[in-house]
């Protein structure tokens, strides 16, 4: 694995480490654009429509035309926002979802992955850092709909993010480690944690739809009441920035799950790293699957439904794993 | 002192540069809500700091804890709250020159007693802190085993603490 503590001080290695960053970025470009291709399409063949075809074979190339448009669009302020603030606001948010990438173990060879004591909690611990950017970003828009999608986006991430903090924990007891490449280990010896951690692997399902802000708990921009949510106001380059953060969180919690439950890049016959991208891409159309599927739920039930319902079941799940770790 | 360039090096002065600026911007700027989001660099910068020098999990909770938790109570409690969105200009009054003077002599006692302690250097080997486990499983190894009690006794504070404000934040609903 590569150390970046250990090289000497060069512009040879600084620039490795460029290199590593940008290859990362454009990776992740990549996969956004395509999940959210994957998503048109596959919701309009859920609901008997086509989904984009004409740009491009197969509509491929839709989304980069939707992109290359948002990038070229004139950058709007309002004129009463808080010019500071409004304008990095989409840095904040976006920032931690990309260095959330780093703990993810793509493949076998660990080419940019950080070997970390720690790696789930410091996803954990970064995606509250995107918390800043979406509040800050409702704040400094001025605007009383992205104030009050912002202040529900906040609440929301917080609260889910401790039922998925406790369903990740019952997959760390069985590890006995935190470390994501341990728990890869960890299920190559047994078998994939989904199976002895099905009522955690629920929990950690549910709990990250409302973590990513989807449907059926997509109430921070409930377009019905609240127009757009946080980012009312954002136009241009910088909402593009607010809907990167999102798809790479999508990106990212569908790399934790495929870790903490399905094994990672474990698997026979296949690469490692293919094995990885299949097992992302079943989390990442299981969510387009429930977009398609499910209604909105109402907002006076998503957080009771979080402290109330997941919170027990994940603490039920962990006192099971605990007893059954001690006894077998 | 003979000093190398090391990568870990460069980190530290951009990392402490990062922070004390937001120190600094915290301190001048007037309007509370950029107070909020400069705490948090300051919490981040810190946790930047742990994990540098391979304290993996302290950084981790600080972030969670102070950057995640704290700041954004901070700011919901500036959100929601009915107060000027600036505060006035700074002035001297004999409160605040009483303030400055003793900030600096606390600066210089800590100075003094950080340059009069003897730290452990690099020679002190890193299985001699941690037993060759990984950094969560020596905290909760040292946490449960030779602080299990006052621990313990920290939760109990905590819980009386959340219980002390529910009541608190009760009794004043039932006034209204």
């Amino acid at each position: 694995m590569w150390n970046w503590a250990t090289h000497p001080v060069s512009w040879l290695s600084f620039l490795g480490m460029l290199i590593g960053t940008v290859v990362i970025l454009l990776l992740t470009l990549v996969v956004v654009m395509y999940s959210i291709y994957w998503q048109r399409k596959f919701i309009g063949w859920i609901q008997l429509r086509i989904g984009p075809n004409r740009v491009g074979p197969f509509g491929l190339l839709q989304t980069a035309a939707d992109v290359f448009k948002l990038l070229i669009k004139e950058d709007i302020i309002p004129n009463k926002v808080d010019r500071v603030l409004f304008m990095i606001a989409p840095i904040i948010a976006f920032v931690p979802s990309f260095m959330a990438l780093s703990v993810i173990p793509f493949s076998r060879t660990h080419v940019f992955t950080a070997n970390i004591a720690v790696g789930a909690l410091f996803y954990l611990a970064l995606s509250a850092i995107t918390i800043h950017g979406v509040m800050i970003g409702g704040w400094a828009s001025n605007n009383k709909y992205a104030l009050i999608g912002s202040m529900r986006s906040a609440a929301q991430m917080l609260s889910f993010e401790i039922p998925l903090g406790m369903s990740i924990v019952g997959v760390v007891l069985m590890a006995g480690s935190i470390n994501l490449n341990d728990i890869i280990a960890g299920q190559q010896h047994s078998v994939w944690y989904i199976i002895p951690q099905v009522l955690g692997c629920i929990v950690f399902l549910i709990a990250s739809t409302g973590e990513l802000n989807r449907t059926p708990f997509d109430l921070p921009e409930a377009e019905s009441e609240l127009v757009a949510g946080y980012h009312t106001e954002y136009s241009g380059f910088r909402f593009a920035f607010f809907m990167l953060t999102e798809y790479v969180y999508l990106f990212a919690m569908a790399g934790l799950f495929a870790t903490l439950f399905l094994g990672g890049w474990s698997g026979p016959w296949l690469p490692g790293w293919l094995w990885f991208a299949i097992k992302a891409l079943i989390y990442i159309t299981f969510q387009f699957w429930v977009q398609a599927t499910m209604p909105r739920m109402r907002v006076d039930k998503v957080m009771p439904f979080a402290w109330k319902v997941l919170l027990p079941l994940a603490l039920f799940n962990l006192v099971i794993t605990a007893v059954l770790k001690a006894v077998l | 002192m003979n000093f190398v360039w090391s990568w870990p090096v460069i980190a530290f002065y951009i990392i402490a540069l990062l922070t004390l600026c937001c120190g600094v911007i915290m301190l001048s700027v007037r309007k509370v809500i950029y107070m909020a989001l400069t705490i948090g660099g300051v919490f981040i910068g810190a946790s930047a700091l742990y994990f540098l020098l391979g304290a993996d999990f302290v950084g981790v909770a600080q972030i969670l804890i102070y950057a995640g938790a704290i700041t954004i109570l901070i700011m919901f409690a500036i959100m929601l709250t009915n107060h000027e969105a600036t505060e006035p200009g700074f002035k001297w009054s004999p409160k605040n020159i009483a303030a400055a003077i003793g900030s600096v002599l606390l600066a210089v006692v800590l100075l003094l007693a950080i340059r009069s302690t003897a730290w452990p250097t690099a020679t002190t080997s890193q299985t001699a802190l941690d037993g060759g486990n990984s950094n969560p499983m020596a905290i909760g190894l040292v946490m449960f085993k030779g602080y299990a009690i006052p621990f313990e006794l920290v939760s109990i504070l905590l819980i009386v603490a959340l219980v002390g404000a529910v009541i608190l934040a009760k009794e004043r609903k039932e006034d209204e």
